[in-house]
């Protein structure tokens, strides 16, 4: 920032981060080294042999495969529902006047503040009692609906900026509200929809309570390290397989999209107007 | 860059109050046309937002006033749930420590990130690949990360923790996660790794923000670094502190993925916060009333941290 940088708030954050990853190498080194070296500490380096045996044997131990798809379609679903219906939703308290339009919105926003535990008992009931247990509709519906409480906020807040002067000019060409709405407003607001699915898709993809109560057979990646994660067997090095499984496409869509992540976070919680 | 176009083709923004411009589409005819549309873009939303939202935060409320155990019907007790919630030791306990854990992981996350960040303005671009290392923790969800955790905090000489002590003090071996003395604390310093990163970046955003001739007229003042860091860097990146503070606040009230991984709750409920008292609650123990009402607590401290955000918000909303 200034000419002068100073040399030691460099080595500073540079030891912090090497501290930080600390965790990430550990999991890594138990995943490539045999359970024989690394039981007695995946740092300890007096023998290093490297071996794939556990990414090889953990797929037929645990059901990784099919727990990536239904991680993969529960998250895709969840996505695209948000991305779709969002926008919809944030045009129509933007730029339409129907009744109770400011209400619904400020109920709608301020929801973000609720905590998942709110949600568990009564739709745990519900799905009991209509037979949803075990459906992935008991998981998207809440996914996406909970979603709301921040997407709306995040989109409308980017319509603020968008030109009425172009709304009002498609209106008087002739455009009915929901024709501006698909071919003026939605083709311009891309930017903010795309980050709202980013967020969404962290979210749902390593979302573990909601499945946890609502799913049995079909579960995605957190519910089954979380399973694996109380047998207290010994298989420390297929159990960080099925970690990094877990979390390497989130941790990726993370680090290449962080600057949206950070953006969308920021509004998400409410900081930002 | 869409955005920047319209912003060319709107002119400044400021000129059109969102008033002027209601009324101006009112004028265009645009009002009572709305409706259908309105409801027809908005149902879907509703419906689902009714489901995810509407009824189980009513519902919550309404059976913590409930008796739901066992087979027969709920049974209405008033207060009953809440008057056998104070008077339970265990749950006295959980109040404390979710304000323990509560206070702790935002202190820790926040002080950690916005000392990092104030560090790393010093020089942003060598610093860069620091920071995404850091960051890159928060992008690694919780249960995956208790999992991480679970190896450094092994109880015996092979976790890493004890090992580095061990450098010291031969043979150490502590049970971090299975002493219910130290096992808070342990769960703890596992949120705050992951939870450093989004105030890191906060922070961070917040000093770029400070206007450079500030920098430049301190240092042609004479003064040092930590000068600047104390006086221009602390107070001006106050906003982003804040933000953080309040984002951290409210991840920490609803913690359960970590907990759930790294203990549990355990040992003898050390761990065991209100956000994770209501799940083992109604959902092990199926007292639905009882953890009903526990929800209701802890969605009462939820709504106190957050009034100033709700009031922003609401004033905000046009």
């Amino acid at each position: 920032m200034i000419g002068r940088a100073p040399r030691w708030p460099i080595v500073i954050l540079g030891i912090v981060a090497v501290i930080w990853v600390i965790p990430i190498i550990g999991i890594v080194m138990t995943s490539i080294r045999p359970l024989a070296e690394t039981s007695r500490g995946w740092w300890r380096i007096d023998s290093f042999t490297l071996t794939l045996s556990a990414w090889e044997r953990v797929w037929e131990t645990w059901p990784l495969a099919p727990a990536f798809v239904t991680t993969a379609v529960l998250a895709v679903i969840a996505t695209v529902g948000t991305m779709l219906l969002t926008p919809a939703a944030a045009y129509a308290f933007h730029f339409l006047r129907f009744p109770f339009r400011r209400l619904l919105l400020i109920i709608i926003i301020n929801a973000f503040v609720l905590p998942q535990q709110v949600v568990i008992i009564p739709l745990f009931q519900l799905w009991r009692d209509l037979g949803l247990i075990d459906n992935f509709l008991a998981v998207l519906i809440p996914y996406v609906g909970l979603s709301f409480a921040w997407s709306i906020f995040l989109v409308k807040n980017f319509l603020e900026d968008f030109p009425a002067e172009v709304v009002e000019a498609s209106r008087i060409d002739g455009a009915r509200p929901l024709q501006t709405f698909w071919h003026i407003v939605l083709p311009n607001s891309l930017a903010p929809v795309f980050a709202t699915g980013i967020l969404q898709f962290l979210w749902t993809w390593n979302a573990l309570l909601l499945p946890l109560l609502y799913l049995r057979t079909n579960v995605p990646l957190p519910v089954i390290l979380a399973r694996i994660n109380g047998t207290y067997e010994l298989n420390w090095d297929m159990q960080s397989v099925a970690a990094i499984i877990t979390t390497v496409v989130p941790l990726l869509v993370f680090l290449v999209f962080q600057r949206q992540f950070a953006a969308g976070a920021e509004t998400r919680s409410g900081a930002k107007d | 860059m869409q955005e920047s176009v319209a912003r060319q083709a709107a002119g400044s923004r400021s000129d059109v109050s969102p008033k002027s411009r209601g009324e101006r589409l009112f004028a265009a005819g645009w009002r009572t046309r709305d409706w259908p549309a309105a409801w027809l873009l908005l149902a879907p939303v509703l419906v689902l937002f009714g489901i995810a939202v509407v009824f189980p935060l009513v519902d919550t409320i309404r059976l913590s006033f409930f008796d739901t155990r066992g087979l027969s019907k709920p049974k209405f007790i008033g207060l009953g749930n809440y008057v056998k919630l104070f008077t339970d030791p265990a749950f006295r306990d959980t109040l404390v420590t979710t304000l323990i854990f509560t206070l702790s992981t935002t202190i820790v996350s926040v002080g950690i990130g916005w000392m990092l960040a104030m560090l790393s303005a010093f020089a942003p671009r060598q610093t860069l690949p620091f920071r995404v290392m850091i960051f890159a923790a928060f992008g690694i969800s919780e249960a995956v990360a208790g999992y991480m955790w679970i190896g450094i905090l092994r109880p015996d000489a092979g976790g890493l923790l004890n090992a580095v002590i061990g450098i010291f003090q031969p043979g150490f071996a502590q049970p971090w996660l299975g002493d219910p003395r130290t096992a808070l604390g342990a769960v703890i310093v596992a949120a705050a790794w992951g939870g450093v990163g989004l105030p890191l970046m906060l922070c961070f955003a917040s000093v770029q923000a400070i206007p450079k001739s500030l920098f430049e007229a301190a240092y042609i003042d004479g003064a040092s670094h930590w000068q600047v860091l104390r006086s221009i860097m602390m107070p001006l990146s106050l906003p982003g502190v804040r933000v953080a503070v309040f984002i951290n606040l409210l991840g920490a009230l609803r913690a359960f993925d970590i907990i759930y991984i790294l203990t549990g709750g355990g040992p003898v409920r050390s761990t065991e916060t209100v956000g994770y008292f209501m799940y083992r609650e109604s959902m092990t123990q199926f007292k639905l009333g009882y953890g009903a009402a526990a929800t209701v607590v802890l969605l009462v401290a939820v709504l106190i941290v957050s009034v100033p955000a709700i009031i922003q918000r609401t004033a905000g909303a046009r």
